[in-house]
């Protein structure tokens, strides 16, 4: 029996500490053993017989491998890619530039109507995709889809997302429709919400910056024992949090899907409310499916690192629109932002 | 390589099809009179267009009187529907429809600062006294 202490490659969330341990204390010869996600290691106690500790990395690694960890005896190199910003900084000022761009040639008056067809409504969508709105529900999206990414999950929680946001903007407006009046939030509210969302972007941002390792620790997942015992090993991470985001687009503030549900209230009945309002969800489908999908296939390529710091830039800067647009609504400061 | 060529032609597809499908709609009805603000029996009426933010921006107005602000966010679907003004708790989504007071009672001098309900959409009245 031996106590062996291991680097962990990977290891980037507190789900991961779950996922090591558990994956690990299957094995029959192994009698305790420890993650932490603050040294990034792993501490093993077993009996491996007169195997070697590279060995004995070398097998446990090819057990954690299908997780995307590896375990070395050596502390793995931690280095900040500077060159990626030479090329990340102007993509994102570019998406920004676009996005103000669009902003100030009035992309929203592009909306007329007086009365709302499901056709009109899919219209709406697509401009609400690329109004203001980009920067709370896209920024949204592409932070944590770029982040569910850099953990090595890409496709389920996108799908997940995306399911979530249409089926439960179906079955919300087809209440909104059925009741006749809406879920609206008080000032307070809209800037608690508005700080929040913008917050989480402000951290998941920094972090997919790759440069701080230390805003690991601001990182947003469950407490560990609420996990461990409720929702089985980092499942909650990634099937059910792209579900929730995706219902709680609905409620985001974002003037286009408040305006939609208004307009649902007199819709007077189910099928009706819930069919403009996915018509309205299918509209805002292709700018975002574009966002969130961006980062598919991109976690195994060499230009990941340009990926994730443009990504990363581009959630902080929508993130910082955020955060001080809620202190605007509450009356703290003036207007800054003149669309 | 490929498909980043994809996402770019995917969105310009997506912006110039937004601008081809809301084409005919007019973007009429952004001009308002200069003079925006009138006084009927005593009442001081302040006519703001809520689309896309507020047109006008700034409103030149006299202090001390009954005061209304009109606003009109007929076919309105952006965030300029939801008016906010922080130093007097107003927080009102507007009439798709029809025009929508909101009476800011005697109007006091200085400068009233509102804006949408997503904080991006700034307008002003400055009552003069």
């Amino acid at each position: 029996m031996k106590t062996y202490i291991f680097h962990v490659n990977g290891m980037h969330c507190q789900a991961c500490e779950l996922m090591t341990e558990s994956e690990i204390a299957g094995l029959p010869y192994i009698t305790r053993v420890k993650s932490s996600l603050k040294n990034k290691s792993m501490e093993v106690v077993g009996d491996f017989g007169d195997k070697s500790d590279k060995v004995i990395a070398e097998e446990l690694s090819k057990i954690l491998a299908k997780h995307g960890y590896s375990l070395s005896l050596e502390k793995p190199e931690e280095r900040v890619n500077w060159s990626d910003f030479k090329i990340a900084v102007p993509i994102a000022l570019a998406f920004i530039a676009l996005f103000i761009g669009l902003q100030k040639m009035g992309i929203v008056n592009l909306v007329s109507v007086d009365s709302v067809s499901y056709g009109t409504a899919f219209v709406i969508g697509i401009i609400a995709s690329l109004s203001t709105c980009m920067a709370v529900v896209g920024g949204l999206v592409l932070s944590m889809s770029a982040t569910f990414a850099k953990e090595g999950d890409r496709l389920k929680p996108q799908i997940l997302f995306h399911a979530g946001r249409i089926i439960s903007f179906f079955i919300l407006g087809g209440i909104i429709g059925m009741i006749g009046s809406a879920f609206t939030l008080n000032t307070g509210a809209t800037f608690i919400l508005g700080l929040v969302i913008g917050l989480v972007m402000l951290t998941l941002g920094i972090n997919l910056l790759n440069i701080f390792h230390s805003t690991k620790r601001f990182q947003l997942s469950m407490p560990k024992f609420i996990s461990k015992h409720a929702l089985g090993i980092s499942k909650f991470n990634h099937t059910l949090t792209p579900l929730i985001v995706g219902v709680a687009t609905f409620f985001l503030p974002c003037g286009f899907t408040q305006s939609m549900q208004i307009y649902t209230l007199g819709t007077g009945g189910f099928l009706e409310g819930g069919f403009t309002m996915l018509a309205f969800a299918l509209g805002t489908f292709p700018v975002l499916a574009l966002l969130s999908f961006s980062s598919f296939n991109i976690n195994k390529s060499k230009k990941s690192g340009i990926f994730f710091k443009t990504a990363g830039l581009v959630v902080i800067l929508f993130a910082i629109f955020n955060i001080i647009n809620s202190f605007v609504i509450i009356g703290l400061i003036p207007p800054i932002f003149n669309f | 390589m490929k498909s980043t060529i994809i996402s770019i032609i995917v969105a310009i597809a997506i912006i110039s099809g937004a601008f081809l499908l809301a084409k005919d709609s007019s973007l009429g009805g952004t001009n308002l009179p200069a003079n925006n603000v009138s006084i009927i029996d005593g009442k001081q009426i302040i006519e703001i267009r809520a689309k896309g933010g507020y047109q006008p921006r700034k409103s030149v107005a006299r202090a001390n009187l009954p005061t209304v602000l009109r606003f009109d966010g007929k076919g309105t679907f952006d965030c300029s529907l939801s008016v906010r003004i922080p130093s007097l708790n107003i927080s009102q989504i507007l009439s798709q429809g029809e025009k929508t007071d909101i009476d800011l009672g005697i109007s006091k001098a200085g400068n009233l600062k509102g804006s949408c309900g997503m904080g991006m959409y700034p307008f002003e009245i400055e009552f003069q006294s």
